[in-house]
């Protein structure tokens, strides 16, 4: 091949393509393991049970749609496991406490996860910490707000929470509604100004800038939002427990990096999105199912979940990395 | 003269200089408060303690610089200790030879990490956290095949108890190690090609530098690091399990950030991550002394951290404005 057609295979042609890959190859991952889990557990096949399956992937899509945002400008966020712990613990103590009279106080917790995200907003796009730092040092602090409230599992939700955690419209469960809520937020949230320039920042926050977007503004703003979900998944994690665990956060923190990564949104911002990392994270949720269908032991299940992750990201990276430009 | 070079030293190393400048001032704030702080023989603690933070963190510096991440140093220093004590038993070669072969096992490790990340193009946060996941599996079928307990060979217990006149030896292995690093770092090919790698690594391709394989090279150092400092930790504690190095992923980074290097790579130095390991040991070391519980500990701890950084850049802003000024 000649070095004109050379750069134009890696320049124009291909990109486009592998970028209509991605939602593809995740989805096709994800059929994969939804055949593999059924034909394991042909029972799974019900309302009932999907309703069982989303509620125990809702808190990890809550905390992807926190690390969408953040990755889509090009940083990262560690401390969602903390601002999760932090409203899991006030939800269960401060809200449950007085026998749940007092339900509107759940929106001053979210309103609370929102202003711990606007600290790392404010440390990254003010005072210019690298997200990773930034959010690594708020991660302890945060850890250590919510054992300062609640030091070990305990308390108790306010029962509406868990009513309404465990309703079901008709025979809709409550956590359909809820994921099909947040799909929507996202996809008005895409078309709007602020959802552009995320996108704008995330793949050139100079342009982005000379461009008219204020770019500390708006990554303020990203922040804050995933301050919001960050907490949104602590209040509904307590909800689905009925109580409070102060220590759940830290296993939360690498899933939720791994399930933007598996759907496919580039860590080097400007390209993904949160319905990549809402299949994801059934993947994530589905190789867990069934790793334990399988009943293997305590390794076993260990080594599988592990290897199905380098597999999965190792494929695909290496494919995308060949189809890419050099840049 | 000397002053005008001992100016321009300042100013390139202000990062680190800020770094000691934070474990000096927490040191001395801990001796005002207690003065059994500065006791002999809790200094000697306190450069053991912070010893293993610094082998942990000599890896993560490395990989960190060239613009990496490697989540896997606790599971290599799990793995340190269990596999050596389960070699103990049954290989019946001697001591220091289970050594060598756990090192370069970490190594291989290491090296898988490398080529994951280099050649597969998998982003290091994702490769290492596999990895480590494949560690721990393993980790966890050794401990099903142990029956009998712990059985760290007698060399690593001796290394870690000894002791050089007064000075124990963990700390002067320490200082060898740091001196032995700062000379690959800043005096070798492979030193500056690392931080070409860090801070461009399409200009460092184009240079001719073979950036897949100082890549790899950096996480294999860190496999080898890391298992190295599960050995000696699991020595001087006298046994080894699984978690026995889970304090350790936070404070390798944590160390090096605090040490004013750059998680993005390119830009740091090792005795920059040493002042970040007696930084934090120094923090952790005192905290209790004033009564508070695990949670104030946490947030007085990540508080410390973001200062420390900060501390960091400002310093840099400051020695650039001096020199402009001199």
């Amino acid at each position: 091949m000649s070095s004109a057609a050379l750069i134009l295979r890696s320049r124009r042609l291909l990109p486009a393509a592998s970028a209509n890959w991605t939602p593809l190859s995740t989805a096709l991952i994800l059929a994969a393991l939804i055949a593999t889990d059924l034909a394991l557990q042909p029972a799974l096949l019900d309302v009932f049970q999907i309703g069982l399956e989303v509620e125990t992937a809702l808190t990890l899509v809550l905390l992807g749609l926190a690390q969408t945002l953040v990755v889509l400008v090009r940083g990262i966020d560690l401390s969602v496991g903390g601002i999760m712990v932090v409203s899991n613990a006030l939800a269960a103590t401060w809200v449950g406490g007085a026998g749940g009279t007092h339900q509107w106080l759940l929106l001053v917790v979210l309103g609370f996860g929102c202003a711990m995200g606007a600290l790392n907003g404010t440390l990254v796009a003010f005072l210019d910490f690298q997200p990773f730092v930034a959010t690594l040092a708020t991660w302890t602090i945060f850890n250590g707000i919510a054992l300062w409230i609640l030091p070990t599992d305990g308390g108790a939700a306010p029962p509406a929470l868990t009513r309404v955690v465990n309703a079901s419209i008709g025979s809709v469960p409550a956590s359909f509604v809820i994921l099909a809520g947040l799909l929507i937020f996202w996809w008005y949230l895409r078309g709007t100004r602020f959802g552009h320039a995320i996108y704008a920042i995330g793949s050139d926050e100079d342009r982005a800038q000379l461009n008219g977007v204020d770019v500390r503004a708006v990554k303020l703003a990203v922040y804050s939002i995933a301050g919001l979900a960050s907490a949104a998944a602590g209040v509904y994690l307590a909800g689905t427990t009925s109580t409070g665990t102060p220590t759940a956060g830290d296993g939360y923190i690498l899933q939720s990096v791994a399930a933007v990564v598996i759907g496919g949104t580039s860590l080097l911002g400007g390209a993904g999105g949160f319905g990549l990392t809402v299949m994801a994270t059934f993947v994530l949720t589905i190789i867990a199912d069934v790793v334990a269908a399988l009943n293997l032991s305590v390794w076993v299940s260990v080594a599988a979940s592990a290897g199905l992750l380098l597999v999965v990201v190792g494929a695909r990276s290496y494919f995308e990395a060949r189809w890419r430009p050099e840049t | 003269m000397r002053v005008a070079a001992l100016q321009s030293l300042l100013r390139q190393r202000a990062p680190t200089v800020s770094a000691y400048v934070l474990s000096a001032a927490l040191f001395i704030a801990a001796t005002a408060y207690t003065p059994g702080f500065a006791a002999p023989t809790h200094v000697r603690q306190l450069l053991i303690f912070a010893s293993f933070v610094g082998f942990a963190a000599l890896g993560q510096t490395f990989v960190i610089l060239a613009g990496g991440l490697d989540l896997t140093v606790p599971w290599l220093m799990a793995f340190g200790g269990i596999q050596l004590s389960h070699w103990t038993g049954t290989t019946g070669l001697p001591g220091w030879v289970n050594i060598i072969l756990a090192v370069a096992a970490g190594c291989g490790v290491g090296l898988v990490n490398g080529i994951g990340v280099a050649f597969l193009r998998v982003p290091p946060i994702i490769m290492t956290l596999g990895v480590g996941g494949l560690v721990q599996a393993y980790l966890l079928s050794i401990g099903l095949l142990q029956s009998q307990g712990n059985r760290i060979p007698q060399i690593a217990v001796t290394v870690a108890y000894g002791k050089v006149g007064p000075v124990p030896v963990i700390p002067l292995i320490w200082l060898g190690v740091a001196i032995g690093a700062s000379v690959i770092l800043s005096r070798t090919a492979f030193g500056r090609r690392l931080y070409a790698v860090g801070s461009n690594d399409v200009v460092a391709r184009f240079s001719g530098v073979n950036v897949m394989g100082v890549r790899i090279a950096t996480y294999a150092v860190s496999g080898a690091t890391s298992v190295f400092a599960g050995i000696l930790l699991s020595g001087y504690i006298g046994t080894a399990y699984l978690d026995i190095g889970a304090p350790y992923l936070f404070a390798s980074i944590a160390a090096v950030a605090v040490g004013g290097a750059s998680i993005l790579g390119g830009r740091g130095s090792y005795w920059g991550s040493v002042a970040g390991a007696l930084t934090l040991t120094f923090l952790s070391a005192m905290l209790p002394l004033f009564n508070l519980n695990n949670a104030a500990l946490d947030i007085v701890y990540g508080a410390v951290i973001i200062v420390g950084v900060y501390l960091s850049r400002l310093s840099v802003l400051f020695a650039r404005r001096g020199g402009s000024a001199s």
